[in-house]
């Protein structure tokens, strides 16, 4: 192994031309964005459906299932407490089709920081570009994965002892006032702790993607180095914050929107769909943006080590 | 700079609400002595009033501690004279884990888990009798369990008899988990000083009723009268059972306090250094009005004001429907969060704790409001028909749930008596059906001793739950009107007594003029419960008759074509021990209904309806109007054709959710 080429980092990179990189990204490959939404729905959909056939398969017969779903807390009550063994069903088809996604994931990142790396032209070049990125860096992100793995259970004992102080108090509260604090405190050091070790993970990906056929960096010393860069760069936890912001906002203003609108029937249920969708594109979109944002960042940063390989010549008869 | 920072908001975090160091109490003029009377409008003596105290405490607020003497004055009522006199000890139930309530609760009641520190007992120091210490002689009944004492004596008490004694003792409060006790510097002090037991039986054939404290029985004594007097710190203010007579400052920097209270069966305090009163009147008829306090640290002003109008109106409520509240004042201990789960929710002649206060509980949630209502509604329910607790808990507990039902109903909306929040909305009862455990899979019947069930969850069950639904169902089948004033009959008949369930079934009974005894022996005395379903719905084409007729000739289809109707097949069964006539609502896909009837009493346990009509069945339901509240009503509908809307509807919620997930965790 030898060093690669040091250089200081670009300063010059400022939150503007990050931003500037994702509404660029966006209106450049929209198409991209779109496939990944669309995978995204299909499992989603998949869920739907197996979710829909558990629990028909309790409540078909039972009109208290229908007053259930339409918001009658006693008539939900009943169903839950008999049908437990369905609901924990749906719960693990829930989980199952997140873990699903958690797979999937690492080979769609790949494709995407790949397109956002290399800004192929043309829907063929996108799509080939999308598949060999994704494919190419689909287990050095596994890996990655696994390294990062520590750094999420220090988040839950960050959070296990926080929230533990503080139970009493959130217990205890008498106000909203009362419960701010605490929970503040039960949250925000694990939360912060949490987006640090993701920021670090996304630069740790779009390094491995840059670098991947040039480099061939290793993952945990690619996840360390990454460490390094988000902790010199706080630009790169504000740029990622700004993305969180945005996916809160978005979901808590639709909670708002949707709280006493119920949508009955088939037209509400398909207007429903249609509203879900559209909050789900647009969570999905900023969160591409800044993925655009984290590529351009990322580029800038020094080269890794280059791992040398050194191969044998067969001789010459 | 940072570490300042950090170091502030450490101190503000670990620090709850902040009163300062207790600081000198003087009292609101609304608090002095005025004379009123401890019956409501004064008047004769309500009760027997069998045992009398005077008491005299003084309470050591750092150890929680009390130096306390007592003068009893106890009649012999019965027609057989007494050989010993047994008293309640009750404070030793937490005295060490050899108690029987500690072995039977494990440390454990209603969520609250006892301190490995805060033990609590009490002694007897000194007892006299005809002007004899007698304490020597005094004898623990069932060691290691010291929670009741006898005093064998050497000459029988006589009928008609009364006999004084005079007791010294010491009562250490135990860090509270259950209903008594200390938490920082709040105190409740209940069942806090030696209490005679209860003679019950056929006159000539009484016999004591003193049992030992368990993990889920409560108290049972004799109505008489109580003069208190309470020496604290006068940092302390205090809330007590009946009304304040005199205030007088005392040396040391203490005050003392005296309360007498008429015809109750019990005395509690609470004294805190942080509390304050919120007053209110109650008009329970066309007498004197009661005065309603509600006793709370300021922080607790906004439940404060939510208890105080619940009490009133429960007040109002239950004077309406049962007999007029008749003392003239209504205390309501609103304990401390961090106090609530072991102090709160605990009723005591005029005065009862509450419980509920929390930011989760919104005002639309009626957690606080009901608790108070329940709590209030023992004044009825045990304060004035003082049933054996321990051996009838059905009788207080359940008996005042189907009470707490309509009252919450009245004050709150028939709809919103449970929740009304964020546009969901819900009957307190509906809910508690939904929650509660299915009473047909209980293992013990309602007519338990407390101290026999199982568990807590089928004492709970048992005793609040299913009695409140087998009343509101036994309601419903006989007319509310009917029934409503069978049991202010009851009420009246037995206000300052011991009732017992014998007397509750046979004045009901008389009342609605039936014998209803095929309810309330399966109900109350039998396992088993209603286990009422739809067993089979099905539709055939209606046509004429098929096959060989008299002439041996062979009908075919063609011969006999279908009608253009509908022949129906229902088949509804009840499995259970409790049988209840019941409506059964067919619906047809022409969305016309017809309603038949099934009285399955000494009728067997299913019955087949067949209906012939114009359109196919759609669906059937059971007690439409749903007056069955003792079966689980979740199968009490049923559609023919399955339809998994609902499902697809609830498990688009569900990906949604997965699919922000997702996003959270996913590119």
């Amino acid at each position: 192994m030898v060093k690669g080429g040091k250089k200081p980092l670009d300063l010059r990179i400022t939150l503007g031309d990050l931003l500037g990189s994702g509404t660029r990204a966006l209106t450049r490959y929209t198409g991209t964005l779109l496939t990944v939404f669309v995978v995204q729905s299909l499992v989603a959909i998949a869920a739907m459906l197996a979710c829909a056939a558990v629990l028909a398969q309790a409540f078909a017969h039972l009109p208290v299932w229908d007053e259930a779903v339409d918001g009658d807390l006693v008539s939900l009550a009943l169903c839950i407490r008999f049908a437990k063994a369905n609901m924990l069903a749906c719960a693990g088809i829930g989980f199952g089709a997140l873990l699903l996604w958690q797979l999937a994931s690492w080979f769609l990142a790949g494709g995407v920081y790949g397109v956002l790396a290399q800004r192929p032209e043309g829907r063929s070049e996108t799509a080939r570009c999308f598949g060999a990125s994704g494919a190419s860096t689909y287990l050095a992100y596994a890996r990655l994965a696994l390294c990062a793995l520590p750094g999420y259970l220090l988040v839950l004992f960050v959070f296990a002892t926080c929230a533990g102080a503080m139970l009493n108090r959130i217990e205890h509260a008498l106000t909203v006032g009362d419960l701010v604090l605490p929970v503040a405190v039960s949250l925000l050091p694990a939360l912060a702790i949490l987006h640090f070790l993701w920021t670090v993970s996304d630069y740790a990906r779009v390094e491995l993607t840059l670098r991947h056929e040039s480099h061939d960096p290793g993952a945990l010393a690619t996840y360390l180095r990454s460490v390094g860069f988000v902790v010199k760069r706080p630009l790169t936890l504000i740029h990622a914050s700004l993305g969180w912001l945005g996916f809160v906002l978005i979901t808590v203003g639709y909670m708002w929107l949707s709280t006493g609108h119920p949508m009955f029937g088939a037209e509400g249920a398909v207007t429903l769909f249609v509203i879900r969708s559209g909050v789900s594109l647009a969570r999905l979109a900023i969160r591409f943006a800044v993925l655009a944002g984290q590529v351009d960042l990322g580029g800038s940063r020094a080269l890794p080590p280059r791992r040398v390989e050194i191969k044998a010549e067969p001789k010459a008869p | 700079m940072v570490a300042r920072w950090a170091l502030a908001v450490c101190l503000v975090v670990a620090c709850g609400h902040d009163h300062g160091p207790p600081k000198v109490r003087k009292l609101d003029p609304r608090d002095k002595p005025d004379g009123t009377p401890a019956l409501r409008g004064g008047g004769p003596a309500r009760s027997p009033r069998i045992a009398n105290y005077k008491l005299d405490a003084r309470f050591d607020a750092v150890r929680h501690q009390i130096a306390g003497t007592e003068t009893l004055t106890w009649t012999n009522t019965g027609a057989s004279p007494v050989d010993k006199l047994p008293f309640h000890l009750y404070l030793n139930a937490f005295k060490n884990e050899a108690s029987l309530f500690m072995r039977s609760s494990h440390g454990e009641s209603r969520l609250a888990k006892a301190s490995d520190s805060g033990w609590g007992w009490i002694t007897v120091d000194s007892l006299m009798l005809g002007g004899v210490e007698q304490v020597a002689k005094l004898r623990p009944v069932g060691l290691p369990d010291e929670t009741v004492t006898e005093l064998p004596l050497a000459q029988p008490i006589a009928p008609g008899q009364t006999v004084e004694l005079n007791f010294k003792f010491t009562a250490q409060l135990p860090e509270v988990f259950a209903r008594t006790g200390y938490k920082g510097d709040f105190n409740m002090v209940g069942q806090w000083f030696p209490k005679i037991g209860v003679r019950t039986g056929p006159p000539g054939l009484e016999q004591w009723a003193c049992q030992p404290l368990q993990a889920l029985t409560e108290f049972f004594a004799d109505f008489g009268t109580y003069d208190v007097a309470i020496t604290v710190p006068t940092t302390h203010v205090v809330a007590a059972t009946g009304v304040l007579v005199s205030e007088v400052e005392s040396p040391g920097g203490t005050r003392t306090y005296t309360f007498h209270a008429e015809d109750v069966h019990d005395f509690a305090w609470a004294a805190d250094p942080f509390m304050q009163f919120k007053y209110g009147l109650a008009h329970v008829d066309e007498g004197q009005t009661v005065k309603v306090q509600v006793f709370y640290r300021p922080e607790q002003e906004a439940f404060a004001t939510r208890h105080l109008q619940a009490a009133i109106g429960a007040l109002e409520k239950f004077s309406a429907y049962f007999v007029p509240y008749p003392w003239s004042v209504m205390t309501i201990v609103d304990p401390p969060p961090d106090a609530a789960m072991g102090a709160g929710g605990m009723e005591y002649p005029t005065l009862v704790t509450t419980a509920g206060d929390s930011v989760f509980v919104r005002p639309g949630v009626k957690l606080p409001e009901f608790t108070t209502v329940h709590e209030v509604g023992h004044n009825w329910f045990q304060g004035m028909l003082a049933s054996n607790e321990p051996e009838e808990a059905w009788m207080d507990e359940g008996i005042n749930e189907w009470a707490d039902a309509h009252v919450m109903a009245d004050l709150y909306g028939a709809r919103t008596s449970g929740i009304d929040q964020l546009g969901f909305q819900a009957e307190i009862t509906a809910l508690r059906v939904a929650l509660g455990e299915d009473p047909a899979s209980l293992p013990q019947p309602i007519a338990t001793a407390a101290y026999a069930f199982v568990d807590f969850d089928t004492y709970a069950s048992a005793s609040y739950e299913y009695t409140l639904r087998a009343l509101l169902t036994l309601e419903h089948e006989v007319g509310s009107t009917k029934f409503l004033a069978a049991m202010k009959a009851y009420a009246k008949a037995f206000a300052f007594k011991h009732p017992t369930g014998r007397d509750f079934y046979t004045t009901i009974s008389a009342q609605l003029e039936q014998d209803l005894g095929w309810f309330f022996n399966p109900v109350f005395q039998q396992v088993g419960g209603m286990r009422l379903s739809i067993r089979s719905a099905e539709c055939r084409q209606a046509h004429g008759i098929r096959g060989l007729n008299e002439a041996k000739k062979t009908v075919l289809e063609a011969d006999a074509p279908d009608t253009g109707t509908w022949v129906c097949e229902v088949v509804v069964q009840n499995t259970g021990v409790v049988h209840v006539p019941v409506d059964v609502e067919l619906r047809f896909t022409d969305d016309s209904t017809q309603r038949v009837h099934w009285d399955d009493r000494g009728n067997g346990t299913f019955e087949r309806f067949v209906v012939e009509h114009s359109t196919k069945l759609a669906s059937v339901r059971l007690d439409p109007d749903q007056k069955i509240l003792i079966d689980s009503p979740l199968d009490h509908a049923y559609r023919l054709e399955g339809d998994g809307a609902a499902s697809l509807r609830a498990s688009a919620r569900i990906a949604s959710w997965a699919q922000t997930l997702m996003q959270v965790v996913g590119p």
